[in-house]
């Protein structure tokens, strides 16, 4: 039996949300609507160890710096949390826990996964040292250029939700 | 001559005659009751009585015994599952009232179309002089049939798909419940009037009817021309099937209960896609 979940793409504006589902799901309706009512759905099915075929759906919600700004009728139903913040842009993570907590209260008790961006472009010692120095737990660390961590952030997902 | 033993045996018949007539008659009974034992009518005729009598006793004395803790229990879950109760009462109640105004608006609108059907032929005469269509053709166009194209259940909350059911092979359909769901958010959250619900979406040819529940709502894509009366059937089509789908759940929840279903999966979704082809495949609107 097929099960259908409902993953959530947060971070602020310029991340690489977009770039990351994009990088997953191979075929995409077109987002030109994502400016007008500000998120852009897409879809794709995955097969888990456990035998499972889960279809996960991806909400892409615009990206703002403002995370309480975001219209509390997409939050709702919400199965997963994937946090995305860009490498090489410290506004995009420095306040990560303020955003996590809001995210928490506003889905509460769904699995959050943290994801840092565009390690394409950095050096991977200098984004470490980085995140210890701003004490921040990433779970993965990808490049939707290169498809590095990708599909591993978005599976350990689907795992989460199959449990 | 008799030994010690034989002469021993003499004297208990002498002296134990009684022991050994009542002994006898133990026997015979035991085996009588061995022959009712094994003998189910024979059993029954002597058992049925006792159970009846008990399950009689038993069943006038649920209202005491009982009564006090399902009315209890019952109170207490429909304190806690508003929502549900809302969902399951919501089709009923709904469908009265609809049905009522219905009726009434059908009334005054067959009075209005009497009155106005000439301005109707006329402006169609109008419109076939002045314009390249003939009149036969737009009487046609005005006669055409709204038909069902499409029908989806989904979860209100996440958009999740429940069950679809399509005449043609469309893009896919979770991708589409979840713009549904993400456009119906947006103008519900846009123009929040006191909780109402976006109710139809017109796309060109085509119109998008949704009917929300607590949980749930059905959308239904119409094409063709799509009046109220057609509009009312679309609702009855929706209200009886969703009226049909809390059964389902609910009989799956007495399943559970009783221990019977499998793993406690919802009602699956080609049990849905079946119930939805059933009410919404041959449907005349």
């Amino acid at each position: 039996m097929q099960k259908s979940k409902k993953v959530l793409l947060l971070g602020h504006f310029g991340v690489g949300k977009t770039s990351l589902i994009r990088r997953f799901v191979s075929d995409s309706f077109s987002d030109a609507y994502k400016v007008t009512i500000g998120v852009h759905i897409t879809k794709k099915v995955v097969e888990l160890p456990s035998g499972t075929s889960l279809s996960m759906i991806l909400w892409d919600l615009e990206g703002t710096d403002e995370l309480h700004l975001i219209r509390n009728a997409y939050l709702m139903g919400t199965h997963g949390v994937i946090f995305v913040f860009d490498v090489t842009r410290p506004a995009t993570f420095q306040n990560i826990q303020r955003d996590l907590d809001i995210i928490q209260e506003k889905v509460k008790k769904v699995p959050v996964l943290v994801v840092g961006n565009k390690m394409d472009l950095v050096d991977p010692a200098d984004v470490k040292r980085l995140l210890e120095e701003n004490d921040i737990q990433s779970d993965y660390m990808t490049s939707a250029k290169t498809g590095d961590a990708v599909n591993e952030a978005f599976l350990e997902m689907a795992t989460q939700l199959d449990i | 001559m008799m030994n010690e033993r034989e002469r021993l045996e003499v004297l208990k018949d002498i002296l134990f005659t009684d022991d050994r007539d009542y002994a006898d008659k133990i026997t015979d009974r035991i085996v009588q009751l061995e022959q009712i034992l094994h003998d189910r009518n024979k059993l029954s005729g002597k058992v049925d009585p006792i159970v009846s009598a008990q399950l009689e006793a038993f069943t006038k004395s649920i209202p005491d015994t009982l009564g006090p803790v399902i009315t209890a229990t019952l109170k207490e879950e429909i304190k806690h599952h508003k929502d549900e109760v809302v969902d399951a009462l919501y089709p009923v109640l709904g469908k009265m009232i609809k049905k009522y105004i219905a009726q009434e608006m059908k009334v005054l609108s067959e009075k209005i179309d009497e009155q106005f059907s000439f301005v109707k032929s006329a402006k169609r005469k109008i419109r076939s002089i002045f314009g390249n269509e003939k009149e036969e053709e737009l009487l046609l166009s005005e006669l055409s049939m709204a038909k069902i194209e499409q029908v989806f259940l989904i979860e209100r909350e996440s958009g999740i798909l429940k069950g679809g059911y399509s005449k043609t092979a469309t893009i896919d359909e979770e991708l589409i419940s979840g713009m549904l769901t993400a456009i119906k958010s947006f103008v519900e959250d846009a123009f929040n009037k006191g909780g109402q619900s976006l109710e139809l979406i017109e796309y060109e040819l085509y119109q998008i009817h949704i009917q929300s529940f607590v949980t749930h709502y059905v959308a239904v894509v119409i094409s063709g021309n799509y009046l109220t009366r057609s509009k009312n059937k679309v609702q009855d089509l929706i209200f009886n099937f969703y009226n049909k789908y809390m059964a389902m759940n609910l009989d799956l929840v007495m399943d559970l209960g009783q221990g019977r279903g499998e793993d406690g999966e919802p009602v699956t979704r080609s049990d849905i896609e079946k119930e939805l082809s059933k009410y919404f495949g041959n449907a005349k609107i």
